[in-house]
């Protein structure tokens, strides 16, 4: 076990990333405003001229705001895929609503008087927009932008979760990995960024409005300046491009272990889990960190290669149980048993398919498969508990709780409550240890790499045998917990780099050595 | 020079706003649009710069219609006076008065001496106000910026929508006194709005009263005063009558009942034949002395009674041929 390091340490090891993921996220906030600001304003003019239009205009841009900023990256994913794009679009629509607005009230409050004194000196409608209504608007127009830019400084984070880099693949990746620096090194940086660019527009609207002309002009400059900062980390690159998890991306069994033992150096995109294997099928991303028991591993044709130097450690899934909740209910442990060795990594795939795939509900797709096995038996409505049943936001996690559920309810006279989707490790070892749930699937090597954050001449003792994980982080956490690893369910869900079967075939890789050797000499 | 012919104007709910309105005004003149609020007198002036478009009728500015010359050239061409000023914030004082100079691509050299000529013209500080923004004047120094603008690129028309409404009364005297010896307005073509009997008097040669959108009555002031056309008119100036009667006429008017009185002594103040009976009468309270008045073909010496028996002489005979008008 090693202690965390100061955040200092942290930021200081990881400045060259944190300076990449900074510019991306500036770069990203500044495309999609620039564009915003180009498309909006004209908008937001055009509507002041044509007012039948505004209700249509404003209303439209009002319903986009509206949209969770999760669902709107995800619309935009079948538009546009993955990466830059649609996040720049998200961002873009995002921070449209406050630039029309503030355009279209900036101009109408303009004195009508001063309108009125301009048009009857003779100034055409060209040079009243530009010489007159503009440059008092002005101020509420910079005002817009003002919030446009702070709101897209927030949204950014996001973009982390479709492969489009900023300081989300810190704060994604902390979240996975119960890193507070990590989480601490994206969000810091992700607010000051917002605080000095709310201070810079406000600085900028205080200007005396003779000046505002020429901010007016240098305006465009700073944001293409800004916008540009997006390129600067994505001019490196190789062949292939891989897409790894925020999670994967700060694991020791991750990307960091494919660098340190492989050597592995290939263009990296961070994504979410959700879209990375789809992602890999269309042809966006070549290769990927799966989990071997994932359902769209034999939907989408994915193959794994093999791990030859032995970096990912078992995953053998097993309940974790409260040992005060055990003490209190000892028929509970008999009742999760009955699924230990039944399930093989080909079974849970199979499971895996119906849920992510076919998308049959988890709790039907559990059920069949007690009934397959002989080991359904009709809930016995009892009354003592109840036993909270968590899992993680994966399919695995869904199947198993549902199925956890049903055996409690079946052969105890306790009853269970599935709480799942709960987020990464993180969050749902912390609700273990602080009772909100009473036991959840959770994974050898996780337990080892994540949550006991095992030495590294540990690791490397026990990695090649799963019992040996699986003995040693039983150990552990009784000792550090007070938190029981029931016997393994059976299958292994580990990581592996995967890539298309017949792009595969045509490189001929079937290990990540092989990998690492075509892209030397690609 | 403008002309309007029968112009005819409705608001958007069908009422007329203006009805068969017809007036000339030439160089060198001004005319008074004067009326209540509602009457009509405002939009008629704002179809003259095309502000408003009228719905039949025919406006001519300079001999020519206005709906066929090019519409930003038309109205670069006329001067235009509000009553809120209507100043450019974001703009000097000087850019402001260089505005329509500038839409008429003067040089800088040229703009930058008129605007000092007009400041000075004016009464506005070259050194404290050139570069100061509209904000920080008092209102009598935007009003007087805003005479400035409208005059910046010597226009032969200009219009003025009630230009001293918005001062304080000691402020318009002063205000509306520094336009009146402005020898630049001597030349042009002037129509000004207002609902101020006396400045109306002060400043048009001509009245053009206006009710519910129709012209009452266009003439001088004494013919409005002694020669109301109509009830309205002769009421409308009801309050104000003794003293507007006395500021319109003009000695001469009353010459011929003032009898040949012999020569004053030579240290006595003189008045001349143009000064108004007012004037005359300030004189002579003030002085508690009869004054002397020099005619073309004669030197009189009156005092006030002389003078008020003048005037009721005055009044008898032109109500004989005019309408008959109250007593004041």
């Amino acid at each position: 076990m090693e202690d965390q390091p100061g955040f200092p340490e942290f930021v200081q090891q990881q400045a060259g990333k944190l300076l990449e993921q900074t510019l991306q996220h500036i770069g990203l906030t500044f495309i999609s405003l620039l564009i915003a600001v180009v498309i909006g304003v004209p908008l937001g003019i055009l509507i002041t001229r044509r007012k039948k239009l505004a209700g249509i205009v404003l209303g439209i841009a009002g319903v986009l705001q509206t949209i969770p900023s999760i669902a709107l990256l995800g619309f935009m994913i079948p538009l546009l895929g993955i990466g830059a794009k649609p996040a720049i679009m998200a961002l873009f629509l995002y921070a449209l609503l406050p630039i029309i607005r503030n355009t279209y009230t900036g101009i109408l409050q303009v004195d009508p008087v001063v309108i009125d004194a301009a048009t009857g000196m003779g100034m055409s409608k060209r040079q009243l927009l530009y010489k007159v209504q503009l440059p008092l608007a002005m101020p509420v127009l910079l005002a817009g932008i003002r919030t446009a830019t702070v709101i897209n400084v927030g949204v950014a984070t996001l973009a982390a979760y479709i492969a489009a880099g900023g300081l989300g693949e810190f704060i994604f990746g902390g979240i996975a990995l119960n890193n507070t620096n990590m989480i601490l090194a994206g969000a810091i940086p992700a607010a000051l960024l917002a605080i000095i660019f709310d201070w810079a527009v406000a600085r900028l609207q205080k200007l005396r409005m003779q000046k505002v002309k020429t901010a007016l002009y240098l305006l465009p400059f700073l944001l293409l300046i800004l916008s540009s900062f997006y390129l600067l980390p994505a001019a490196y690159g190789t062949s292939l491009v891989a897409g790894f998890t925020p999670e994967f991306m700060g694991r020791k069994d991750g990307n960091l272990g494919l660098k340190q033992v492989y050597g592995l150096k290939m263009r990296t995109v961070v994504i979410s889990d959700m879209i990375m294997y789809k992602a890999a099928y269309e042809k966006t991303l070549d290769v990927i960190s799966g989990s071997t028991t994932d359902g769209r591993v034999k939907a989408f044709d994915l193959q794994s290669l093999t791990d030859d130097k032995h970096i990912f450690p078992p995953y053998y899934a097993a309940p974790i149980v409260r040992q005060e909740t055990l003490d209190k209910y000892p028929e509970l442990a008999p009742a999760l048993n009955k699924l230990s060795g039944i399930i093989n990594d080909s079974v849970m795939t199979e499971l895996n398919y119906r849920v992510d795939y076919l998308k049959q509900d988890p709790a039907v797709v559990a059920s069949d498969f007690l009934k397959a096995k002989g080991l359904l038996q009709a809930a016995k409505h009892g009354t003592k508990g109840p036993v909270v049943i968590g899992a993680k936001i994966f399919g695995d996690g869904y199947i198993l709780a549902n199925m956890y559920k049903l055996l409690v309810n079946g052969y105890t006279e306790l009853e269970a409550i599935t709480k799942t989707g709960l987020g990464g490790t993180k969050i749902c070892f912390d609700a273990l240890t602080n009772g909100q749930i009473d036991l959840y699937p959770e994974y050898s090597g996780t337990g080892l790499l994540v949550i006991l954050k095992a030495d590294k001449s540990v690791v490397d003792t026990l990695v090649s045998d799963k019992q040996k994980v699986y003995d040693y982080v039983s150990r552990e956490f009784m000792q550090r917990y007070h938190i029981r690893w029931l016997p393994p369910i059976g299958f292994n869900n580990t990581y592996a780099l995967m890539m298309r079967r017949q792009q595969a075939a045509d490189l001929h890789i079937t290990s990540i050595s092989d990998l690492k050797e075509y892209l030397l000499h690609h | 020079m403008i002309k309007l012919e029968h112009v005819n104007k409705s608001f958007h709910n069908g009422k007329p706003a203006v009805r068969d309105v017809s007036f000339e005004v030439n160089t060198g003149e001004t005319l008074v649009l004067l009326g209540t609020s509602g009457s009509g007198k405002t939009t008629t002036l704002r179809m003259i710069n095309r502000l408003i478009a009228p719905d039949s009728g025919q406006i001519l500015v300079n001999g020519e219609p206005v709906n066929t010359q090019q519409i930003e050239s038309l109205r670069r061409n006329i001067g235009y006076v509000l009553q809120e000023n209507g100043l450019f914030p974001h703009y000097t004082v000087a850019e402001n008065i260089g505005i329509v100079p500038t839409l008429l691509k003067w040089d800088k050299k040229r703009i930058e001496e008129r605007t000092h000529s007009l400041m000075e013209k004016l009464r506005l500080s070259v050194a404290d106000h050139y570069h100061a923004y509209p904000q920080q004047l008092s209102g009598g120094q935007q009003q007087r910026v805003g005479l400035a603008r409208a005059l910046a690129a010597d226009p032969l028309v200009l219009l003025m929508d009630e230009p001293f409404g918005a001062l304080d009364p000691v402020t318009r005297v002063s205000v509306r006194k520094e336009f009146r010896s402005l020898d630049e307005i001597h030349n042009k073509t002037v129509i000004m709005v207002t609902h101020d009997v006396p400045e109306a008097f002060e400043l048009g040669n001509r009245i053009c009263l206006m009710d519910q959108g129709v012209i009452q009555q266009t003439g001088t002031p004494t013919e409005l005063l002694f020669n109301p056309v109509n009830d309205f008119v002769s009421n409308f100036f009801h309050e104000q009558r003794f003293w507007l009667e006395l500021n319109a006429l003009r000695l001469t008017d009353i010459k011929p009942w003032l009898g040949n009185t012999i020569p004053g002594e030579n240290h006595a103040p003189v008045l001349k034949g143009g000064n108004s009976c007012w004037e005359a009468l300030e004189q002579m309270t003030t002085l508690s002395a009869p004054v002397n008045i020099a005619f073309e073909d004669k030197l009189v010496r009156i005092d006030t009674s002389e003078l008020m028996h003048a005037f009721r002489q005055y009044k008898q005979t032109v109500n004989g041929h005019g309408r008959s008008t109250r007593l004041s």
